[in-house]
């Protein structure tokens, strides 16, 4: 079986380092292709594997743990109340 | 952001706007003020002062675009106008030299601590809270929006003002902070022997 082609390659020509590849996949910032070799490349990297885990638990707690879901529903009301009354005042 | 041409609305079609489009993000927005200021009354106060400024502004917003990178865009200026200064709380971070060390060939020197998953699972109190709290202002920013609103470069690189290398440099660097700050809380749990 060949090898994929790799691509996560710079403008220049040269490969993206474990490290920028990570960085990249953490941010979003990848296409679906690069998404699939990257998932493959995990197979055969434990740094990036471990590492990989490690940031997603991370965003995963951030995102059940910060995105505000403890706000009352009642402060948010009264947030809109009183926009929409100053807006037509 | 970018000038767009001035738009020409109709009473309803402000309304509809306003309530169609900027509304609905009034939760994130409230929890981006909190992020900031940390203080709910602030929070409040900058959101309020948000929505007012965009319907003041509405005929600028582009029908169609993007509202809720608009909206994080005034926020985040008017926390920088109006709070950053009454706190006096200037940026500490050195820009210049997180860009050089970053762009610099020691990009990918390893610097994560020892943290491992399963501390971080047993942190089910406020730790990761407290741990996004502590971080430089700046630094808390791009998380939340990368990670909480998951806004991409580019928007990220419009809501701030930035070029696009910063925001990738700022989210690396910010992350690291972020997992130094989770292995001190791990560790005082007990956790990682080293």
């Amino acid at each position: 079986m060949t090898k994929p082609e790799n691509p996560f390659l710079k403008p220049d020509g040269t490969k993206c380092s474990c490290m920028e590849m990570l960085q990249q996949m953490l941010d979003r910032e990848v296409t679906e292709e690069q998404r699939q070799y990257f998932k493959q490349h995990l197979d055969h990297c434990m740094p990036c594997y471990k590492t990989y885990d490690l940031e997603m638990t991370i965003k995963e707690l951030i995102k059940s743990k910060c995105c505000g879901s403890d706000v009352p529903a009642d402060v948010i009301q009264e947030l809109q109340l009183q926009i929409n009354q100053k807006i037509s005042s | 952001m970018e000038e767009v041409q001035r738009q020409h609305y109709t009473e309803k079609e402000k309304q509809d706007i306003f309530n169609g489009e900027f509304m609905p993000h009034i939760r994130s927005m409230y929890n981006f003020g909190f992020r900031l200021t940390l203080d709910r009354d602030d929070a409040k106060d900058l959101v309020q002062d948000t929505y007012l400024k965009a319907y003041r502004f509405i005929e600028s917003f582009q029908r169609g675009t993007n509202a809720k990178a608009w909206l994080f865009r005034i926020l985040k200026n008017s926390f920088i106008n109006d709070y950053r200064k009454k706190s006096k709380e200037p940026s500490k971070v050195d820009y210049q030299e997180v860009e050089t060390y970053y762009n610099s060939e020691e990009v990918d020197r390893q610097i994560t601590p020892d943290l491992r998953v399963e501390s971080l699972k047993d942190m089910i109190g406020d730790e990761i809270s407290n741990a996004l709290n502590s971080l430089d202002v700046d630094f808390r920013t791009v998380i939340i929006l990368s990670d909480l609103e998951e806004f991409k470069y580019e928007e990220m690189a419009k809501i701030l003002d930035i070029p696009i290398g910063t925001v990738r440099s700022r989210l690396h660097r910010a992350r690291n902070l972020l997992k130094e700050k989770l292995n001190e809380y791990a560790k005082s749990m007990g956790y990682n022997k080293s």
